[in-house]
């Protein structure tokens, strides 16, 4: 579970740059992506105590008006039916991002020293949205045998397309600014790009001979992004408003057009017991008029029928008045359980998500049912 | 009265745990007060309690959901996490509630707790020792308890 390795935040995180991130998170950036340096701390001689940090961090003014949003959250209205996006084209997805609001760090203990137990106050957020024109359905992602060559990968899915467009097939790819994605082996395999038409529900297949053999690359290094999570094994970049120029030929990277929208699909391919690999989706990231989110399902949305968790069998409502539909999404975890009204009034009695007791560290409030077009 | 401003959940979860009760669990709220319950518990079969019924106390407060309910045993029992008074030591009933939990919840939890003693974790010192050192007997002493004071008569 990554968030943004964005190198953007990082050098705009200045004032927490005494003290490196935590580890590879779990947590969502407490800041959003595009926002402006923190203002500097008030007296600047900053003893390195973990007191200094904390009343620091909490008495910083509040920011600079919002500057465009960012970030990255993704609901699907199915996250419990892998096979059910038939109808999504009808009900493009819609993504929801935080209002920029600058909110108060309550990540445990980003500074040095010990933890410290959090204020028991959680930013409400609401949520914003943003149309996704094309969308790869994770879930449906392959990599093939091309019968022509015995050696070599296909990719294959399936995705809905608002626009003409293109796919762009990279291994190895590495992020950079602005969303742009440069092999890091080029001489092993150059990016393959394919346009489409626009449609719903379509089946991509990466035309034979345009494969990759993949017993060039360890196995170990195909399993896993790098570290920083910034290099996957396999990239799949699906963007509409093609350049005019485009043909389906390897092409070099200058020529990506990064000023459409894009989605990107991050994924490792784990090798099975039958010889086969299996391509698992790690990240999926959309790219709209320059800024980045990141996204992830939201537990909760679905039809009550795939609700597990509660016996009563209505899973549209709060789990805890039972009465309103539930709007509000407990983060990190994910769990969209409540109506704001109760979440409001759970955030003056406990920081637990309902359903996992996990630390919430925001709330975001989504309206489903307001007659989005 | 008490009952002019109970809370629409309170007021579902009644209606739902009358009209579908869990299996071997019946709770039905006083007449003078709705956010007070009288529960019986059937002993779950093949646990020392087999046979028996329990009968139980529950109380919303007001703060429920998001605080835990108040649940105790009337009826004496012999099992390590429920004291001479009927306290029960159970998570979700503490530190582990969630409003995501109800009424129903709460009691099947009771109920699995019946089948389930847990005596590395007691509420009552003499009972949970009794179990460690000589579990056969601990569990003959509460089918003794279960036919003398859970018979239901």
């Amino acid at each position: 579970m990554g968030i943004s390795f964005s190198s953007n935040r990082r050098r705009n995180n200045t004032y927490y740059h005494h003290h490196p991130p935590p580890p590879p998170p779990y947590y969502y950036p407490s800041e959003p992506l595009s926002l402006p340096p923190h203002p500097p701390p008030p007296p600047p001689p900053r003893p390195q105590n973990f007191f200094t940090t904390t009343t620091t961090a909490a008495s910083l003014p509040p920011p600079p008006p919002p500057p465009p949003p960012p970030i990255q959250f993704y609901y699907s209205s199915h996250p419990y039916h892998t096979g059910s996006y038939a109808n999504r084209f009808n009900y493009p997805p819609y993504y929801c991002a935080n209002q920029p609001n600058w909110w108060p760090s309550i990540r445990p203990n980003v500074g040095t020293g010990q933890p410290i137990e959090p204020a028991p106050y959680i930013e409400h957020q609401n949520a914003k949205k943003v149309r996704n024109d094309v969308n790869v359905h994770k879930d449906t992602l392959k990599v093939e045998i091309d019968e022509n060559n015995p050696d070599n990968y296909l990719v294959s899915f399936v995705f809905d397309a608002l626009f003409d467009g293109s796919i762009t097939i990279f291994y190895f790819a590495k992020e950079e600014v602005n969303c742009r994605f440069v092999p890091i082996f080029p001489e092993a395999h150059l990016p393959v790009r394919i346009p489409f038409q626009k449609g719903p529900g379509q089946k991509f297949y990466q035309p034979s001979g345009t494969g990759i053999d993949l017993g060039f690359f360890e196995l170990d290094d195909l399993s896993k992004p790098s570290p920083g999570e910034d290099i996957f094994p396999l990239v799949i970049v699906a963007e509409t408003c093609l350049p005019v120029d485009s043909t389906d030929e390897h092409v070099d990277d200058s020529a990506q057009n990064t000023s459409g929208h894009m989605q990107i699909t991050q994924a490792v391919l784990e090798k099975k017991d039958s010889g086969t690999f299996q391509v698992r989706v790690v990240r999926q990231i959309l790219w709209i008029d320059g800024v980045r989110y990141e996204l992830r399902e939201l537990y909760g949305i679905g039809s009550s029928a795939a609700e597990g968790f509660n016996d009563c069998d209505l899973g549209k409502e709060c789990v805890i008045c039972m009465t309103e539909p539930k709007d509000t999404a407990a983060l990190p975890c994910r769990h969209m359980c409540m109506c704001s009204e109760c979440a409001k009034a759970l955030r003056l009695q406990s920081n637990k998500c309902p359903i996992c007791r996990q630390p919430i560290e925001e709330l975001m409030e989504i309206k489903i049912n307001n007659g989005d077009q | 009265m008490a009952n002019s401003n109970l809370p629409r959940r309170i007021i579902k979860e009644t209606q739902r745990l009358l009209s579908e009760p869990a299996p071997g669990i019946s709770a039905s709220p006083s007449e003078d007060n709705m956010r007070y319950f009288n529960v019986m518990i059937l002993g779950p079969t093949q646990s020392p309690y087999e046979g028996g019924v329990f009968k139980l106390e529950l109380f919303l407060p007001e703060e429920y959901p998001m605080a835990a309910p108040k649940v105790r045993f009337l009826t004496k029992i012999y099992h390590p996490n429920i004291d001479k008074l009927g306290r029960i030591c159970l998570d979700i009933l503490k530190d582990k509630w969630s409003p995501a939990l109800q009424i129903r919840t709460v009691l099947l939890s009771i109920q699995a707790l019946l089948s389930a003693p847990n005596p590395d974790d007691p509420l009552s010192e003499n009972i949970a020792k009794h179990w460690k050192t000589n579990e056969a007997e601990a569990v003959e002493t509460a089918k003794e308890w279960t036919r003398l004071y859970a018979s239901g008569a």
